[in-house]
């Protein structure tokens, strides 16, 4: 296994796109999950202009724990960037023919496969730490407790964090398997979203029941929307058994057409 | 002898077309083993099933007794078509990768650059090499793991004469360590000059197989030349010609079965001609070749 994930890092570490990608990706996250009392100091400021006060410290984006849900939340938005890069690393052994190649020198296509999921695994686990290493440091800036126990709750959001980068990147992995060309495959995983919620608000009777195991859906539902609650609005501020279930289905689905796709093609 | 490799019906159709049609063959260990056939007469398709990227429609082939597995295929060294490695990495990177991918050792890797003359380059990106320096990059890293069964599909194209009478030494020098060697290739005169076997494929179809060393058995012929205005003529009344064709200015004489160069000859001696130029030629692959694919329509 570890021998496999090593041949997929053996082949990106030495490309610079890899690099390029995957720094714009760690920064961005990092600078936007950090950044967020700035930007609330920014909204307060502009607001005042308007005559509006705003008390930014009655808002605990980053208090413990409610930092854990507001920062895996913003951060699933980023996962288009590294899913980018996910796709570029699959479409490359087409373009180049290297999954041939592969093959041909000895890897199986299941194992060729696996070194691209164990990938997608390592990236997972590399975002979860990113955010966990931000949201505790900041958390530890600005909350006013910072006793353990308001820290230790609500961690659950990190296993469905992982769980949503993880099926995301999955999704990638399959769509560069499916079609082979990094360009429609990057606009496809653009556009799923979008063709997703177009036919989400197209559905009649009874099928507006499968609403939630739609794929993107089920993806993004793992971590709710939790912004609502500094309007004194219910959340959900759980992560739901259902959408695991549902998100864990899709994982699997995600991975073994990608493994039928290879196993059927002439490569 | 140990059979290396197996072939039993195997097919592959591309939709409608047929481009392997139940082939059945064995090479067996020590033998250097030509594949030969026009172009798109289903040796890359054929090489492509025994690697394991090609599935075969129907039909099976066994490696060494064994059913293919991938663990398999990392004891075969091969090039398939064209030299295939990361644009962006190193000469060097690239062989460190396929030494990850066959799970032998990477102190192999300065012994095959060596021997294909790429130490100098081994650092430039792969891009940036000839066609060449890519066909023999890719040489090096069949020969990576040291391993049983050689596989090649065209390794000297693109490469220079040296590169290619180098290639046709490294081949021989291969085989003499009793290794297997299959080599699908359109230069006949090479697989003349290194392989102790072949076989002829056309349109998916296995018309020939046997060693190369009966194709120049049979008839003789000789080629003649000699400063005399009915050169032909007299050539013609000798008993034991078969037929006289004029070729590259000189005479070309094919005898009959049991007639020699020596017979021909004594017979011009008699007749009082003095031979400019006398030689007994073997019947080059290249015409059986040709012969073999005329006659299997
Ligand atoms: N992926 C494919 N899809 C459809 N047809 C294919 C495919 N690959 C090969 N063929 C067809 O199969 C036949 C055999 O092709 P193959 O590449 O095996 O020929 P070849 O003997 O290696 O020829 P060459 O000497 O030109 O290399 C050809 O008619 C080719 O068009
Ligand atoms: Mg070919």
């Amino acid at each position: 296994m570890l021998h496999l994930l090593k041949i997929d890092l053996k082949k990106l570490t030495s490309y610079r796109t890899f690099w390029v990608v995957c720094g714009l990706y760690f920064v961005t996250l990092a600078f936007t999950t950090a950044s967020g009392m700035e930007f609330l100091k920014w909204l307060a400021n502009k607001s005042s202009e308007f005559g509006a006060s705003v008390n930014i410290n009655r808002i605990p984006l980053y208090h413990f724990p409610d930092v854990w849900q507001n920062l895996t939340f913003i951060s699933g938005f980023f996962k288009l960037v590294l899913a980018i890069m996910v796709v570029i690393s699959v479409t490359n052994e087409y373009t180049y023919r290297t999954v041939r190649q592969n093959i041909i020198d000895g890897l199986s296509r299941w194992e060729f496969l696996q070194s691209k999921i164990l990938t997608n695994v390592l990236l997972s686990f590399m975002s979860v730490a990113m955010v966990f290493i931000i949201g505790f440091v900041t958390g530890l800036i600005y909350s006013p407790s910072t006793s353990i126990q308001y820290a230790i709750q609500d961690l659950e959001f990190f296993p469905a964090y992982l769980l949503e980068v993880f099926a995301f990147l999955s999704y990638a992995l399959m769509i560069g398997f499916l079609v082979q060309r990094s360009g429609l495959t990057i606009i496809i995983l653009m556009l799923s979203h979008m063709i997703e919620a177009i036919i989400k608000v197209n559905l009649k009777g009874w099928a507006i029941e499968l609403k939630p195991i739609f794929p993107m859906e089920s993806i993004s539902n793992l971590v709710p929307m939790p912004f609502a609650r500094y309007a004194f609005q219910e959340i959900q501020d759980y992560v739901s058994l259902n959408s695991v279930a549902i998100a864990l289905v899709w994982v699997f689905l995600f991975n073994y057409l990608s493994y039928l796709k290879l196993k059927r093609s002439d490569i | 002898m140990e059979t290396v490799l197996s072939i039993k019906g195997l097919t592959k159709n591309f939709g409608r077309l047929c481009a392997v049609n139940k082939l059945n063959l064995e090479v067996k260990r020590g033998q250097v083993f030509g594949m030969l056939g026009p172009n798109g007469s289903g040796k890359t398709t054929t090489l492509g099933m025994l690697m394991g990227v090609t599935n075969p429609t129907s039909g099976e082939f066994s490696w060494f007794g064994e059913t293919p597995t991938h663990h398999l295929r990392k004891k075969i060294g091969a090039v398939l078509e064209h030299p295939i490695f990361y644009p962006y990495l190193s000469g060097q990177k690239n062989l460190e990768l396929n030494a990850l991918v066959k799970q032998c050792d990477a102190r192999n890797i300065p012994n095959v650059l060596d021997l294909v003359e790429l130490t100098d380059r081994r650092n430039d990106k792969y891009k940036t090499y000839s066609l060449g320096m890519k066909q023999r990059l890719a040489i090096a890293s069949a020969l990576l793991n040291d391993p049983t069964v050689l596989i090649l599909d065209e390794p000297t194209n693109g490469l220079d004469p040296m590169g290619i009478a180098e290639i046709r030494e490294l081949i021989k020098k291969i085989a003499a360590n009793g290794k297997t060697i299959i080599l699908a290739s359109h230069l006949l005169d090479e697989v003349q000059k290194v392989c102790t076997h072949f076989a002829v494929l056309k349109r998916g179809n296995l018309i020939h197989t046997g060693p190369v060393n009966e194709v120049g058995q049979g008839e003789e012929r000789v080629e003649v030349n000699a400063e005399v205005e009915n050169l032909n003529e007299v050539l013609r009344g000798f008993s034991g010609t078969a037929t006289v064709q004029r070729e590259n200015g000189f005479y070309e004489v094919t005898l009959r079965e049991n007639f020699h160069g020596k017979d021909l000859n004594r017979f011009l001696f008699d007749q009082g001609i003095t031979a400019s130029h006398l030689v007994t030629r073997k019947k080059s692959l290249e015409k059986h070749f040709l012969e073999i694919l005329a006659d299997g329509k």
